[in-house]
């Protein structure tokens, strides 16, 4: 039956692809957004699993940018046993770079994204906005994870920030910073070459490649030279990165520093796994119902499609029933139609949402990666047949209820 | 053996009711060759699709072979219509996208074609003249070719009785008449009851049953020789 239900699809090709197209392309819509969800998971994951110390910043603040602590902290911090090293930092937005205002950089990320939706390059706009970090030089010099350090030993140029850079106009950019403000002559800026920031001249001594959108966007710098440029006062810190004896008990250590210092938030990689992670289940739930739009247009466009099917050969269904099939055998076979045109959708669906990130990935820069698991395929897979055979249901049981002999004169009208 | 007995049917059509048959009641012997004929409306075919357990009468009683078609549940009649009637209808009511011989093994289908079925349905198709153009699309035959697939695909299950709706109406008459040759002859091979719905007398022989319907009745019960007679006074 199978096979006579897949040559029914055959000849009407018109049909079967007009119907085909209609329900892939919500497949490849739940395919390629849950892949760009995947990525961006994938990204910040990737980011942060470099990260093994634990931030300590003001309580209900998205960000170490929005951060302001006071300076003594650390000596509250110093307090609380299992920790190894507190190095203090200021964070903010770069002011002005090399005559770029970074807030009409912002504006124009936000205009992209709002125009053209989310998508990776809207995104990377809106991820280019450079940060200036001020780093306690000693203290972090003596981190077991120095993201940047390590990044420059493995594909960068030059050295990272060393005591003898404190009090100096001295900045570690990223490759991509130094591509995004270019000497004069149109080359990337280089080793020695000088950024201006804020109106003062800084010396390029250092360029890292994290390949990580999230991180390659900080120039980074001594905290006195930083605190000056970006008018932060001596006693004020915007974040402390801690990192402890025994890495296993961030966690638990985090909660100590809640504890013992109140109003501020000590965030382990893991907390901030796990509150990108309800952000992004959140994005998931929101992709979810507009997918279910989509797909209940592509259950509609199915039905649509059997019942026409269907209504075209009622005789054909008579001369079945006249020949010993009972309403189930028919059922059956207009059901496995549905669910064959909902098989062939998603696979045609999968192959699309393939082709297009495989493309899609070689545009991508930032560490960003469309990522296409397995079970996407499943998810699309398994969608397409239950959409295909619940699209296929209403004109199966329509046209099996029919009496074989009306069948067959309604069918010859 | 068909037995008819006091077999009424009635539909809604819109807001009126029709009586298609208003009590028939007629015999038809084992392995006879039976026309029913008739004006149009007449209620012939209604009849027709009785004996085929496609339908139910409003009232009254069929039974074929000693089982009562109107007793039976909706698939019983599925299981009596695959396993012991076949149809023959105007249109060929040939499906499109399956072959000749695919269109023979209908019946078998939903149960999966056997490598003796198919053997079976060729068989058949070359009985009926058609042993080269097994694998053709109905597009790809005459009418007339196509109404001896429709032979053979009646035929398949050695079905005690063949109903046929105006076999030939939609035929020229050589067609016609190549048809009526086939049917007769294995009509006699296989001691088949036929009944045949026919407004085309000229097919009519001696020794066939006819059963003349007129507004729902069955107007004359003709014998063999009251036929004779009939055609002689014309």
């Amino acid at each position: 039956m199978g096979h006579f239900a897949w040559r029914n699809l055959l000849t009407r090709p018109l049909r079967t692809i007009l119907a085909l197209i209609g329900l892939s392309i919500p497949i490849l819509g739940v395919i390629g957004l849950f892949s760009l969800s995947g990525g961006l998971r994938n990204l910040v994951g990737d980011t942060l699993s470099r990260v093994q110390g634990v931030m300590v910043m003001r309580d209900n603040v998205p960000s170490p940018v929005l951060s302001k602590l006071p300076a003594n902290t650390f000596d509250k911090l110093k307090e609380i046993p299992g920790i190894r090293i507190i190095a203090p930092e200021v964070w903010d937005i770069a002011p002005e770079v090399n005559g770029t205002r970074t807030f009409a950089k912002i504006a124009s990320a936000t205009a992209g994204v709002m125009r053209e939706g989310i998508n990776s390059k809207a995104l990377t706009g809106l991820f280019d906005m450079p940060l200036v970090q001020g780093q306690d030089i000693p203290r972090h010099q003596n981190l077991r994870s120095g993201v940047y350090p390590t990044s420059i030993k493995e594909k960068g140029e030059g050295r990272f920030l060393d005591p003898s850079d404190v009090g100096t106009n001295h900045i570690v950019i990223s490759r991509k910073l130094s591509k995004a403000y270019k000497r004069p002559d149109g080359k990337p800026s280089g080793l020695g070459d000088t950024f201006v920031i804020g109106g003062k001249p800084f010396e390029i001594i250092g360029i890292y490649d994290t390949g990580s959108m999230l991180l390659d966007v900080v120039i980074v710098m001594d905290i006195t030279v930083a605190r000056e440029l970006l008018g932060i006062s001596k006693d004020m810190v915007s974040t402390f990165y801690v990192e402890m004896d025994d890495p296993t008990k961030n966690d638990a250590i985090s909660l100590e520093i809640e504890k013992q210092i109140p109003n501020v938030d000590a965030r382990s990689m893991n907390e901030f796994m796990a509150n990108f992670g309800m952000i992004m289940e959140q994005l998931d739930t929101f992709l979810l119902m507009t997918v279910s739009l989509a797909l209940l247009v592509g259950i509609v466009g199915i039905v649509n499609t059997m019942l026409m099917s269907t209504t075209e050969r009622f005789v054909e269904f008579g001369v079945l029933r006249t020949n010993g099939w009972s309403r189930s055998n028919v059922l059956m076979l207009i059901t496995f139609e549905s669910a064959f045109l909902g098989l062939l959708s998603g696979a045609i669906g999968c192959v699309l949402a393939y082709v297009g990130v495989t493309v899609g990935n070689q545009f991508l820069s930032g560490g960003m990666r469309l990522s296409l698991p397995a079970n996407l395929f499943l998810l699309g897979i398994g969608l397409s047949l239950v959409t295909g055979t619940l699209g296929g249901l209403y004109p199966a049981w329509r046209a099996s209820r029919l009496v074989p002999m009306d069948a067959i004169r309604l069918g010859s009208r | 053996m068909i037995d008819v007995a006091d077999v009424k049917k009635s539909y809604r059509s819109g807001e009126r009711t029709v009586e298609a048959l208003r009590g028939v009641t007629c015999t038809i012997p084992k392995g006879r060759f039976a026309f029913i004929v008739g004006p149009s409306g007449s209620g012939k075919s209604t009849l027709l699709y009785l004996m085929g357990a496609l339908d139910r009468p409003t009232s009254g009683q069929i039974t074929v072979s000693g089982t009562d078609l109107t007793a039976m549940t909706e698939a019983e009649q599925n299981v009596y219509r695959r396993d012991h009637i076949g149809f023959i209808f105007q249109a060929f009511n040939l499906i499109s996208n399956l072959s000749a011989v695919e269109n023979v093994l209908i019946p078998y289908l939903p149960r999966g074609i056997t490598p003796e079925l198919q053997a079976r349905a060729v068989e058949l198709l070359t009985q009926v003249g058609l042993g080269g153009r097994v694998d053709h699309r109905p597009y790809q035959l005459s009418g007339g070719e196509q109404q001896r697939v429709a032979i053979a695909r009646a035929l398949i299950k050695n079905p005690e009785v063949v109903l046929a709706d105006e076999p030939t109406g939609e035929l020229d008459s050589k067609s016609g008449d190549e048809i009526y040759r086939i049917l007769r002859r294995l009509q006699a091979e296989r001691q088949t009851t036929l009944v045949v719905v026919t407004h085309d007398r000229r097919f009519i022989t001696p020794s066939d049953l006819v059963l003349e319907i007129q507004d729902g009745l069955l107007k004359v019960h003709e014998s063999e020789r009251e036929h004779n007679l009939s055609e002689a006074q014309v």
